[in-house]
């Protein structure tokens, strides 16, 4: 029925290079594929959202934040399941996020357990 | 001088040729005339003693002329008023009486005249002498004069800059001299007169009395000048900060005679001394303060800054675990994935360093910084908050800027206090953001800094303002970043100020000089944007 679990895309949106690098090797180490993006815009522009099957990103970043990433992929109707990670979350926001549909809204560091289970049940949706 | 004198003796005023004679004339018939008084009274008859009184006059008072006239009246009277009877021999006799009186009178009259000249002499003698020792008095007299008035301009002098001097030989000898000031300066009584050496060496603070004891021995011993600082303590208790400073004097042979030397008192000196660094101090708290507070603002900035590295430090570790507890561990993943923990492990670490290096306290210290790595260094700390209200920072560094001589941590606070009014002034503006940063060699051995951004803008009566204690827009802050800021700048031998931009947004200038070192070498036009 559905693509394999490894032929899914994982997307990963944050400014800061090496955050951004050490989760894609941490999730290629739990044997998932994963791609980069500095931004939510290069996300965006890169053509990849409709083949995405998680989306990890960050919150604060220069130019479009984490949310307004979600608000706009909500309207564009992309159902894609995202998980959050921020360095800032407050309650309000992590209230926020979920209700617009996040799976997960998660403060950095992380435990890389429960994000791995994250992005495995977002990949098995 | 004598000759002069003689002359003028020769020539003084005589009597004239008749009163002269007269009184020869005169003298004779005023003795006949007692002799006939003598013998209408049947008196002894004295004619022959009256006028040899009449010649004695005579010769006194007229000379030698009428003196031998009157001799000769007086020869002519007796012999036919009074003697008419006598014997020719008796006559003679008596004529040879009065020539011979009349001879003596003659060399009477000339020891006499020697003598009036001597006397005369010696008076001109005298005069001379009297009026030269006027002269000398009145010189004396003038030269005490204004030594007196040299005196009370130096005492003077003393008082203002309180400034004694002194004379001391060392022993057997003691202080030899003190001007009053000293004397002040000390806290002696001038009417006490010169105290012993020991009962000055007692006055000095007893912290002090040991060195000083040992500066002068040491200055006797090698005849060489010293100079010392030490406490006096008056008799009230106050004590005063002095300094003194000797001079030996030496004899011809090389001995040593004496010290002379000044002492000051620099007790108000030294009061404003310390005022000036408390005040330095104050800054350097006020300033450390300021720097706290942007801290302050900047705390969850500088936190997510920290945390990113962290957060790459934990996933790395986690994937090095993840490589090494699956079924076929990856070693050489898990090594790749450890050299990344350390990695970020060393970025946390040198942010902390960069937060913990500007938000320390202490002492300004100068020395060679490269600016284009404190922007660099401050963009880093900085870019977060900048993230945070979407604002992008440009840079355009002089690649071959010139070093300088600056605190870096307070040329950093310089710069975060204007890249954060430039974030602040563009955090509720719609269109682009941007924060440029600019570094250039300036005009006139400087090198200039620049802060410009696309924000508010700066009303032109502002422009000045700003930089005032106290005056802020902003709704939090206390007005102080700007006045700190331009003192930092000042105190480093720049200047910093502010300018509209057109159409929009504000402009921070500042400069620091080049050191002469520096600025000789070569000028560059190359630019680099980062």
């Amino acid at each position: 029925m559905s693509r394999k679990r490894e032929d899914k895309l994982v997307a990963i949106v944050d400014d800061d290079d090496s955050v951004r690098g050490t989760l894609q090797e941490l999730l290629r180490s739990a044997g998932f594929p994963s791609k980069g993006f500095e931004s939510a815009e290069a996300f965006l522009g890169s053509g990849h959202q409709q083949e995405t099957a998680c989306l990890i990103t960050d919150i604060r970043m220069p130019g479009m934040s984490g949310l307004e990433l979600q608000a706009r992929l909500n309207a564009e109707h992309c159902r894609v399941p995202i998980i959050f990670i921020t360095a800032h979350g407050d309650e309000e926001m992590r209230y926020q996020a979920l209700r617009a549909g996040a799976v997960e809204f998660l403060p950095k560091p992380f435990d890389d357990e429960v994000l791995v289970e994250s992005v495995r049940a977002a990949l098995d949706r | 001088m004598n000759e002069t004198v003689r002359m003028k003796w020769a020539r003084r005023p005589t009597p004239s040729m008749l009163l002269r004679y007269g009184l020869a004339v005169i003298s004779v018939a005023a003795a006949l005339g007692l002799s006939l008084v003598f013998t209408y009274f049947n008196l002894p008859q004295t004619f022959g003693a009256f006028a040899l009184s009449a010649i004695a006059i005579t010769f006194w008072y007229a000379g030698t002329a009428p003196g031998i006239l009157s001799a000769v009246l007086s020869s002519l009277v007796r012999d036919y008023l009074f003697e008419t009877n006598t014997s020719t021999e008796s006559r003679l006799l008596f004529d040879l009486v009065f020539l011979v009186f009349a001879f003596l009178m003659t060399r009477v009259a000339r020891v006499r005249n020697q003598l009036e000249l001597r006397v005369a002499e010696r008076t001109v003698e005298l005069t001379q002498l009297n009026d030269n020792l006027k002269r000398e008095i009145a010189k004396h007299n003038q030269v005490e004069a204004e030594l007196r008035l040299s005196e009370a301009y130096l005492a003077e002098a003393q008082r203002l800059s309180h400034t004694g001097s002194w004379a001391w030989s060392p022993p057997p000898g003691d202080i030899r001299y003190w001007s009053e000031e000293c004397y002040r300066v000390q806290g002696f009584d001038p009417k006490g007169g010169l105290p012993r050496f020991e009962e000055f060496l007692l006055r000095v603070h007893p912290d002090d009395q040991a060195r000083i004891a040992e500066v002068i021995e040491r200055a006797v011993r090698e005849k060489e000048e010293f100079e010392f600082d030490y406490r006096i303590i008056h008799p009230g208790g106050e004590i005063r900060d002095a300094r003194s400073v000797g001079h030996p004097i030496l004899s011809p042979s090389g001995d040593l005679v004496e010290f002379v030397g000044t002492i000051i008192d620099v007790t108000d000196r030294r009061q404003a001394e310390k005022e000036r660094e408390r005040l330095h101090e104050a800054q350097a708290d006020l300033a450390h303060v300021s720097r706290m507070t942007t801290m302050g603002e900047l705390t969850a900035s500088l936190a997510h800054e920290v945390n990113q590295p962290i957060t790459a430090v934990v996933n790395g570790a986690s994937t090095c675990i993840r490589w090494l507890t699956r079924n076929d561990p990856d070693l050489g993943e898990a090594r790749e994935a450890a050299s990344g923990v350390i990695r970020n492990a060393k970025r946390a670490a040198d942010i902390i360093n960069r937060i913990r290096s500007i938000s320390k306290k202490g002492e300004s210290k100068r020395q060679i910084v490269d600016v284009n790595e404190l922007i660099g260094e401050m963009i880093a700390l900085l870019r977060n908050e900048a993230n945070r209200h979407s604002i992008s920072i440009r840079t355009d560094l002089d690649k071959e800027l010139p070093k300088v001589m600056a605190d870096s941590v307070q040329v950093q606070q310089v710069m975060m206090n204007l890249i954060m009014n430039s974030i602040d002034a563009m955090k509720d503006v719609d269109r682009t953001r941007e924060l440029a940063l600019r570094s250039r060699r300036g005009e006139d051995k400087y090198l200039m800094i620049s802060v410009t951004d696309s924000g508010v803008g700066l009303p032109l009566e502002q422009a000045n303002q700003i930089f005032d204690a106290f005056f802020t827009t902003k709704s939090h802050g206390l007005g102080m970043g700007l006045r700190i800021s331009r003192s930092i700048v000042e105190s480093h031998g720049g200047r910093l100020w502010a300018a509209d931009n057109s159409p929009y947004g504000a402009s921070f200038y500042f400069t620091l000089p080049i050191p002469e070192r520096e600025e000789r070498a070569k000028p560059s036009d190359a630019h680099t944007n980062v």
